[in-house]
């Protein structure tokens, strides 16, 4: 599903994200991305959608090869992939319904089509209640919550959140992460950046832990041993 | 078709969402079409007429009336095997005062003041090239059969020369007005597409595609463009019309532009307009939304 060969990743000026770092995550895996802030986290992320280009080494997502990828084919690679991102980055002048109509009209959704699986969307991520609120009329747990819901909008065969978690209190933080395990018992690869040792250690899936842009660990069932800043 | 709808709706919106900023991009395309419109046709004018001038008499020849008939026809004959020369046509005393009394029919008291018999007997000559009548003037000098010779070559040169500066000028400040609503279109769509930065963002992350997420941008540029365009024209083709209709028309320019060459034009002036609407959307929208 995604591989990555001898990845590095080095900024203009010679600050270094990411680097050699080796490893794969196969289909319907749940992984949690750890590591402080400034290890890579976010970068690891962006390679896999394309956002940023790696300046070494190869790699693959949903069986296609990224180093060879046309700038033009990125959108169709996006299709295959949820983005959730630690700001939810909703229309704040759409209701919950229209934002995640929005996701879908823009992907060319028949109108039918959209009004159905939004109303599935709603239902998956538990706010149907809610659909013709406004974002600031939302909990951040649930504003979270409609981001998710739009990132599955195309049907993915991978979500990718980057600290989705961020804002929100412990409890709101395991709800999410129960959606999300959810979500991937129903066939989804969920890769999820995130310095929360609590949901991490309470869940007891596997682990990628990065500092300063290296792998320093790769682990099933992994706990976060980290005295990090969480 | 729903792709299609979705563009086509936030095409409107983006207008509706900045009607001042559309509005002054719409007058720059306007002012910068209406002058390109204007120099071309004006320029189109004056090479009518010259072109239609330069057909005409180039070089008169009066005669001086002491010399006999015999005399002034010996000296048409000369001037007719000039290779220069394309024609030469003898006008008779009883010509030129026919002619005198038709250009100022108008001028009654003028023509009764006028004596007749000093209007002298001329011959007209047409050149194959306006341009060489020096050559004309420098043979007949000390002809003891010629009063005086006059070349209107030299008033045509005149005109033409300052067609061609007029024109210059007037295409430089077209060109500067052009450049100033390509900069206003760029920086509306740059305004317009920072608006909506969130929206784009949403839409990169969920994969649409580069030119979907131009095409909102790209079309509202072509839409000002084309309005800009189409007000310019027709405010070309109205000054046009009333230039015609006025005296300025009757006196020394014949101001008749053919359907060809309007539609030529017009044709011209929309394509430009929308070459500039496209480029200048396109670089206004270049960092935003590439992915």
């Amino acid at each position: 599903m995604i591989r990555f060969k001898d990845i590095s990743l080095v900024f203009e000026g010679g600050s270094v994200a990411l680097s050699n770092i080796t490893t794969n995550i196969d289909d319907g895996e749940f992984v949690y991305l750890i590591g402080p802030s400034g290890s890579g986290k976010s970068s690891f992320l962006k390679i896999v959608y394309k956002e940023l280009v790696p300046t070494n080494g190869e790699i693959e997502v949903t069986g296609i090869n990224l180093n060879n990828l046309a700038n033009w084919r990125v959108p169709l690679l996006r299709r295959k992939l949820g983005i959730v991102l630690q700001e939810p980055k909703l229309l704040k002048d759409r209701t919950v319904n229209e934002n995640i109509s929005f996701a879908m009209e823009v992907l060319g959704f028949a109108p039918g089509e959209i009004k159905t699986q939004v109303n599935q969307l709603l239902s998956l991520v538990g706010i149907e209640y809610e659909a013709y609120k406004y974002p600031e009329q939302l909990s951040s747990g649930q504003q979270t919550r409609v981001a998710i819901a739009r990132a599955l909008a195309s049907k993915p065969l991978v979500l990718l959140c980057d600290e989705p978690t961020g804002n929100l209190d412990p409890e709101l933080s395991s709800k999410i992460v129960v959606l999300l395990e959810k979500i991937n018992r129903a066939g989804t690869t969920v890769i999820m950046a995130t310095h929360d040792s609590g949901i991490v250690n309470r869940r007891k899936k596997r682990i990628i832990e990065l500092d300063t842009g290296k792998m320093v660990r790769d682990e099933d069932r992994g706990r976060y041993n980290f005295s990090g800043d969480a | 078709m729903q792709k299609l709808s979705y563009v086509t709706r936030d095409t409107i919106l983006n207008i509706r969402r900045n009607p001042l900023l559309s509005i002054a991009t719409i007058l720059s395309v306007v002012v910068s079409c209406f002058l390109a419109f204007v120099t071309l046709t004006g320029k189109a004018v004056v090479e009518e007429n010259t072109s239609r001038w330069q057909n005409g008499v180039h070089v008169v020849i009066f005669l001086d009336d002491r010399v006999t008939t015999t005399a002034h026809k010996q000296l048409q004959e000369s001037i007719q095997t000039y290779e220069e020369v394309r024609e030469v046509q003898y006008f008779s005393k009883e010509e030129a005062e026919a002619e005198f009394r038709f250009l100022f029919q108008d001028q009654t008291d003028l023509i009764k003041e006028v004596d007749f018999s000093i209007l002298p007997t001329s011959l007209r000559v047409n050149l194959f090239n306006p341009s060489n009548y020096q050559l004309i003037i420098d043979r007949l000098q000390g002809n003891p059969a010629v009063r005086e010779v006059r070349a209107s070559g030299e008033a045509i040169q005149r005109l033409l020369d300052m067609t061609s500066t007029l024109t210059l000028a007037a295409t430089s400040f077209a060109g500067i007005v052009a450049f100033a609503a390509f900069i206003l279109i760029g920086n509306t769509i740059r305004l317009t597409s920072f608006a909506k930065r969130e929206e784009i963002e949403i839409m990169k992350i969920v994969g649409a595609s580069s030119l979907y997420i131009r095409l909102p941008f790209v079309l509202e540029a072509l839409l000002e463009s084309l309005i800009g365009a189409i007000i310019a024209v027709g405010l070309g083709v109205g000054l046009i019309s009333y230039i015609s209709n006025s005296s300025f028309s009757e006196s020394i320019f014949t101001i008749q532009i053919s359907d060809g060459y309007l539609l030529e034009l017009t044709l011209i002036i929309f394509l430009a307009s929308e070459l500039f609407g496209f480029i200048a959307s396109y670089l206004g929208t270049r960092k935003l939304v590439n992915v």
